[in-house]
């Protein structure tokens, strides 16, 4: 092919190397210009602006440099304490609920019995219908006057009256992470069930010989083995999470009085709704920073115990 | 230590019988090997033994008492598996702590006991390392570690040299030997290779179609094969099998077949007699036969196949009629291939099956 690439390597800098393969290069262009034109540059982009004050008019050219200024701003506000502590709260119980949860369905489905296909399907359906869809079905379900729930609690003596979860400032974001765990654990049951099929049957043997009973063989072999695969799954439903927009956006809006807001529906509305895109950028920054250390973690618990990346 | 008893023990999956009606002792202290091709039951009957399958029907006794309803942790048997079945995430200290914890002996005997296992198979230097770290010698070592630790009543091992290379299976075949002979431990042993089964163990039952078709000495075993399947799958290479009619003629007794014709010698002749009907099989070692490059009166004629050369012994297969025979020469013989040749029967250690049965009948 490139008559380069029969030479021998020698020992090269990046540049060197890289001009050893420049025909490999131009293979890959197209999708390396796409991502150039729908990632980086609005990434370049949202930097750029975050220094930025930009006019409600979003007429660009009237944008006036700001420094640090929208830095400042955001992180001395009252708002992005109470927002952030939301956002931890948020992210880390549903995370910590839909694994747990999604540990439990997978262990459960993982056992023979009649009826486990069907099962599994059910168990599946939170997963695949849309998001907004499900918001729409649980803000009824929640609904204060109307809601499903509060009518069986009733029924049922535990409340008396009416049912404020969604009006509380106190239980909004518990009754929004059940939703969002609702919606999320099983892709933790189907990717810990995918592990679970992968425990080497010998090791369960050899640990009933050896004297465990079953809650020491999960302990001692099974729980091992899905380490792999439960670091990765929390460390996704995390990512998903510290962007999840959909469900306290359309259930809340963020809202009573900001209870429900974190960081991504603030940034919505800091951009969209009082039109200030530099802060909105700079807030966009601060979140994708997050994201960078998370995703070093991500590739670093994909990659850390096979050798790709040190052969290079 | 202990005597393990089977009882026509059966363990069927629905319809099909995995184990037959098995029955046979092991004494305690003997090394016993379940010997058999692939599927032949011997892995089911030893799960059925550490209780990681429950028997269809009948019973296995350790010391007299009937073990069939206990759980396996309470079986005070231990288990050595073909991949080692090591817990990663642990190291080999604490692999070897772990059944000694799960039974809750007392921390200080746990020490004391695993530093005991390890000095006995020399792996005291690897006790901070961890499986993937060893090699598959030391990662059996390590198994054997595991079981001997309890001092089990039985242990048990499915295959344990099979993940080895062919060096390290030999010595770690006389380790094995010399293990059972300080322990005086009663072992079962699974294997497919009758050579592991042979030098090793003080019997085997060798085990097909879920049946057990001989339970003896290993050279009772190679000498006096039950039926032509023991015949064929002990000894290597494996027994010639050439079928045959019997013909009385005489007063004598031939033994015939596609082109050839055999008088048997008084002994073998009383056992074509007392065959069920005039088909019969039989059986030469390669070593019982001998090659003349001439003919030769009382000698079969066959044609040469194929010449292999061992180094120290040379093998010679030859056709006769249907049948391949292997016959073992001297490394200077020069024989070709396509040459003729006549086989000469050593009678005194020539078998006689009954073709219907397929069973040995004893010498008259």
């Amino acid at each position: 092919m490139n008559s380069s690439t029969g030479r021998k390597p020698t020992p090269r800098g990046l540049f060197g190397r890289i001009a050893d393969h420049r025909l490999d290069y131009l293979y890959i262009l197209p999708a390396i210009g796409v991502m150039l034109l729908v990632i980086a540059y609005p990434i370049y982009y949202t930097f750029y602006l975050s220094f930025f004050r930009t006019p409600p008019s979003l007429a660009m050219s009237d944008k006036v440099f700001n420094g640090i200024g929208n830095y400042i701003t955001i992180l001395t506000s009252e708002s992005f304490h109470e927002v952030t502590i939301n956002t931890v709260v948020w992210t880390v119980w549903s995370t910590f609920f839909a694994t747990a949860l999604g540990l439990g369905a997978a262990l459960v489905l993982n056992r023979q019995f009649a009826g486990r296909g069907v099962l599994r399907g059910l168990l599946l359906i939170p997963y695949v219908i849309s998001a907004v869809a499900a918001s729409y079905i649980w803000r009824w379900i929640y609904h204060s006057d109307f809601g499903v729930l509060g009518a069986i609690l009733n029924r049922l003596g535990i409340i008396d009256g009416k049912l404020n979860l969604l009006d509380n400032v106190n239980l909004v974001l518990p009754s929004l992470i059940v939703v969002n765990v609702w919606k999320e654990f099983p892709f933790a049951m189907i990717m810990i069930l995918a592990g679970l099929q992968t425990v080497p049957d010998q090791l369960l043997k050899a640990a009933r010989v050896d004297g465990a009973g079953a809650f020491h063989r999960f302990l001692h072999v099974t729980l091992p083995h899905l380490k792999g695969v439960m670091v990765i799954t929390v460390l996704l439903l995390f990512v998903a999470n510290l962007n999840h927009f959909t469900i306290p956006w359309i259930m809340t809006g963020g809202g009573p009085a900001g209870a429900s807001d974190i960081w991504i529906t603030q940034i919505y509305q800091i951009a969209f709704g009082r039109i200030r895109f530099g802060l909105a950028s700079a807030y966009s920054v601060i979140l994708f920073a997050v994201m960078v250390v998370i995703g070093y973690f991500y590739v670093r618990a994909l990659t850390g115990n096979d050798d790709v990346r040190r052969r290079g | 230590m202990a005597q393990v008893e089977f009882q026509n023990v059966v363990k069927s999956y629905g319809a099909f019988e995995a184990v037959k009606s098995v029955s046979f002792t092991v004494e305690d202290g003997e090394f016993v090997a379940l010997v058999g091709p692939s599927g032949c039951g011997k892995t089911t009957t030893l799960n059925l033994v550490a209780g990681l399958l429950d028997l269809t029907s009948g019973d296995i006794k350790v010391s007299g008492k009937t073990i069939s309803d206990l759980d396996p942790k309470d079986r005070d048997i231990a288990m050595v598996f073909q991949n080692y079945a090591l817990y990663p995430n642990k190291t080999v200290q604490q692999n070897l702590a772990f059944p000694l914890k799960m039974r809750k002996v007392p921390k200080r005997d746990i020490g004391a006991k695993v530093a005991e296992a390890a000095r006995l198979l020399e792996i005291t230097h690897l006790l901070d390392r961890y499986p993937r770290e060893l090699s598959g010698g030391q990662q059996q070592r390590v198994a054997l570690g595991r079981a001997l630790v309890r001092d089990p009543q039985v242990f048990l091992m499915d295959e344990p040299l099979s993940n080895l290379d062919a060096k390290l299976r030999v010595q770690m075949r006389s380790e094995l030997k010399r293990f059972h002979q300080d322990l005086s431990a009663t072992i079962i042993y699974v294997t497919h290779d009758q050579l592991e089964a042979m030098t090793m163990a003080d019997k085997m039952a060798v085990m097909s179609g879920g049946v057990l078709q001989q339970y003896d000495a290993p050279e009772r075993i190679f000498e006096e094969p039950a039926n032509t399947f023991v015949a064929g799958f002990v000894g290597s290479p494996s027994m010639n099998l050439l079928p045959a009619t019997a013909v009385e003629r005489d007063g004598a007794v031939y033994a015939t077949g596609d082109g050839w014709e055999l008088v048997l010698a008084p002994r073998n002749a009383a056992s074509a007699r007392a065959s069920s009907g005039p088909g019969i099989i039989l059986g030469a070692r390669h070593s019982s036969l001998g090659l003349h490059d001439t003919e030769t009166p009382g000698c079969i004629q066959a044609r040469v196949f194929t010449v292999e050369p061992t180094g120290d012994i040379t093998f010679v297969h030859v056709d006769v009629g249907d049948s391949t025979f292997v016959i073992s020469v001297d490394p200077e013989r020069r024989i070709a291939a396509d040459q003729t040749v006549w086989i000469e029967f050593d009678q005194n250690k020539l078998h006689v099956f009954d073709a219907q049965t397929e069973k040995r009948i004893a010498p008259g």
